[in-house]
C-alpha cells in the first residue's frame, strides 16, 4: 500500500472517526451484512497494509451515499477504488457481470489497431459541425444498445434525442468517430491502467482537434472527463458541460420550448451526476418546460435518492436486487406512469430488475430524460 | 506465412465428435487452432467470444450440434442469441464479422470440420485487422 500512500492520504481516510454513520446510510449495507463502509475502513487500515483478500470491496457502488453524511468528508468511494487497484496486482479479481464482455470491449477499443465503426447509427436529420470547438462525446451507448437490446432499453435512442435538443436549441457539435470508452468503469473496478490508456489516448484526440468544450449525455463520461481526467493525467482536457446544463436556461430565457406531455412521472437522480456533481435541477426544469407534465417525486429524492443498484458491470449479486426493488417500488408509490432517468445505466440496472421481480408485472416505464423531451418537440410543429 | 490463432469452442458432443472423428481419419488441422471443449454451446456468451480477442485470438469459431440435435434440448437459442451480440460488438469495435463462425455440423463429420476450419483460416487470414497480441 505504500505506493498508493499519497493517494489513500488525499482520501481522508486517516479522519475516519469510526462513527459509523457511512454504514447507516449506505444501501448496500442495509441489504448485505458482510458489508459495512465502517469495518471495511477499520480492516483495511489496520498494521499499515490493505487486506487483499476482503471480499467486501467489490460490493461498493460508488453512489456517493456515505460521503453524503460524513462530517469529515471522508473520500470512501475513492479508498475503495485504491484497495480494488492494489487487490487486482495482489491477484484478487472482480465478479465481472455479463460475462466480462464491456471489460473486454473496453479493453480491446484501447488497442491502437482496432478502427472503431461507430457512427453508423447518426440519424441524417442530425445536424454537425464541421468544426472541432465543440464535442458531444457520445460513451458507450452504442455498445450497450447490442449488449442490451433484449432489455428493450434502446440506449442510443437517448443520445440520439439529445443530440436533436441540442440542434434545436442551436448549440453547435461535432462527433468522433473514433471516440473511445471514457474509462471510467474500469477505474472503479480498480483497473487503473486500462483507465489511463483510454484517457490518455481520448485526451490526446482532443488536443489534437483542439477541442475546447465537450457536452455529453451520460453522467459517467461527464464525471470521468470533469473529475477523473484532470486528476489522473494531471491537467484538464476541455470544459466539460452535461447536456441538460446547456439546454435548461434557454428553456427559461424563452429561447428554446418543448411541447406537451400529459403524463405523471418521477425522476431517478444519477448518483454520479446528483450526489456526485450536484446536478439536481436541471433535469428538473427540462421536464417542468413541457406542458401538461406532472412530476411526483419519489422518496428519498435528490441528495439522498436511493441508487439503481449496480455499478462499473461488476459485482451483481442479491444485495444489488434488493436495492434495485426497493427502488422501483418507491418509483411505483409516487403514481407515476414515466419513470425518468438521465442516466443510461440507471435505465438498463432498472428495466433489468424489473423483468426479474419474481413475475411482478411492470407498473412503470422507464424512460430516457432526453427521449421524453425529445419526443415533446414532435408534437410542435417546426 | 503467419498462423492465425483460431480458437475453437466446441461442444462436447456433435462439436466434440467431428473433431476425433478428423483425428482417427489421420486427418490434420493446422496447430494454431486452441480447442475448447464445453458441455454445451450455451456456456459460450459474448464475454468470453470478445474475451478470446482481447487475449489475441484472430478468429473464433463456435463448433456445435445441428438444429435438434442439442443433448440439452437448448437447440442453439441461447448461443445464437449471443453469437449475434458478439458479432454487434465486433461490427462496432471494426474487427469485422468475419472473425467470428458458428458452425453446426452433422454428428462424427471430420471431413466436413476439416473443410469448415480451412474455410475459417482462410476468411480471417483475409481480414484486415491483426491480432492484439502479435
Amino acid at each position: 500500500m505504500t505506493r498508493h500512500k499519497q493517494e489513500i492520504k488525499d482520501t481522508r481516510i486517516h479522519l475516519c472517526l469510526d462513527c459509523g454513520k457511512c454504514t447507516v446510510v449506505c444501501p448496500v449495507a442495509r441489504y448485505n451484512p458482510d458489508f459495512n463502509p465502517r469495518l471495511i475502513v477499520q480492516r483495511n487500515m489496520q498494521h499499515g497494509g490493505g487486506n487483499y483478500t476482503d471480499e467486501a470491496i467489490w460490493s461498493c457502488l460508488n453512489c456517493y451515499m456515505c460521503l453524503e453524511r460524513c462530517n469529515y468528508h471522508v473520500q470512501f468511494p475513492e479508498f475503495i477504488r485504491i484497495l480494488r487497484t492494489e487487490g487486482l496486482t495482489k491477484g484478487s479479481r472482480a465478479q465481472c457481470s455479463h460475462g466480462g464482455v464491456l471489460q473486454s470491449t473496453m479493453h480491446l477499443m484501447a488497442d491502437e489497431k482496432v478502427k472503431q465503426q461507430r457512427l453508423n447509427w447518426l440519424p441524417r436529420d442530425i445536424k454537425l459541425s464541421e468544426q472541432y470547438d465543440t464535442l458531444f462525446f457520445v460513451g458507450c451507448a452504442p455498445y450497450f444498445d447490442i449488449m442490451f437490446k433484449d432489455l428493450g432499453v434502446n440506449t442510443l435512442q437517448g443520445v440520439q434525442s439529445a443530440l436533436r435538443l441540442l440542434n434545436r436549441a442551436q448549440i453547435t457539435f461535432n462527433l468522433l468517430d473514433d471516440e473511445l470508452c471514457c474509462g471510467r468503469d474500469l477505474l472503479l473496478q480498480g483497473d487503473k491502467e486500462g483507465f489511463m490508456s483510454l484517457a490518455q489516448a481520448n485526451a490526446h484526440k482532443f488536443h489534437q482537434l483542439g477541442v475546447k468544450k465537450i457536452i455529453t449525455s451520460c453522467p459517467e463520461c461527464f464525471y470521468a472527463l470533469k473529475v477523473d481526467y484532470p486528476k489522473m493525467l494531471g491537467k484538464s482536457v476541455a470544459e466539460v458541460v452535461y447536456w441538460t446544463e446547456a439546454v435548461a436556461p434557454l428553456l427559461e430565457s424563452g429561447n428554446l420550448r418543448l411541447g406537451a406531455l400529459a403524463k405523471k412521472v418521477t425522476y431517478q437522480d444519477p448518483c454520479t451526476l446528483g450526489r456526485g456533481l450536484r446536478i439536481f435541477e436541471s433535469p428538473r426544469k427540462i421536464l417542468k418546460a413541457m406542458s401538461g407534465l406532472a412530476l411526483e417525486e419519489m422518496q428519498p429524492n435528490r441528495e439522498t435518492a436511493l441508487c439503481c443498484g449496480a455499478s462499473s458491470w461488476v459485482h451483481c449479486g442479491a444485495a444489488n436486487r434488493q436495492i434495485q426493488d426497493e427502488r422501483l417500488t418507491q418509483a411505483e408509490a409516487t403514481g407515476a406512469e414515466i419513470l425518468v432517468t438521465s442516466c443510461l445505466k440507471c435505465r438498463i440496472h432498472l428495466k433489468c430488475a424489473q423483468q426479474s421481480r419474481n413475475g411482478k408485472k411492470p407498473k412503470i416505464e422507464i424512460q430516457d430524460l432526453a427521449t421524453v423531451a425529445a419526443g415533446s418537440l414532435d408534437e410542435e410543429a417546426d | 506465412m503467419r498462423h492465425n490463432n483460431i480458437v475453437v469452442f466446441t461442444c462436447n458432443w456433435d462439436g466434440l465428435s467431428c473433431v476425433e472423428a478428423a483425428a482417427q481419419n489421420r486427418l490434420s488441422y493446422p496447430a494454431s487452432i486452441k480447442l475448447v471443449k464445453v458441455s454445451c454451446l450455451s456456456r459460450i456468451h459474448s464475454g468470453l467470444i470478445l474475451k478470446a480477442f482481447e487475449l489475441g485470438a484472430d478468429g473464433v469459431m463456435l463448433l456445435g450440434c445441428q438444429p435438434e440435435n442439442c443433448l440439452y434440448e437448448k437447440n442453439g437459442n441461447f448461443s445464437s442469441k449471443e453469437y449475434d451480440k458478439a458479432l454487434g460488438l465486433m461490427e462496432l469495435l471494426g474487427l469485422g464479422t468475419e472473425r467470428l463462425r458458428l458452425s453446426r455440423l452433422p454428428r462424427g463429420d471430420g471431413d466436413a470440420f476439416i473443410k469448415e476450419v480451412e474455410d475459417f483460416i482462410g476468411a480471417v487470414s483475409k481480414a484486415a485487422w491483426c491480432s492484439t497480441k502479435s
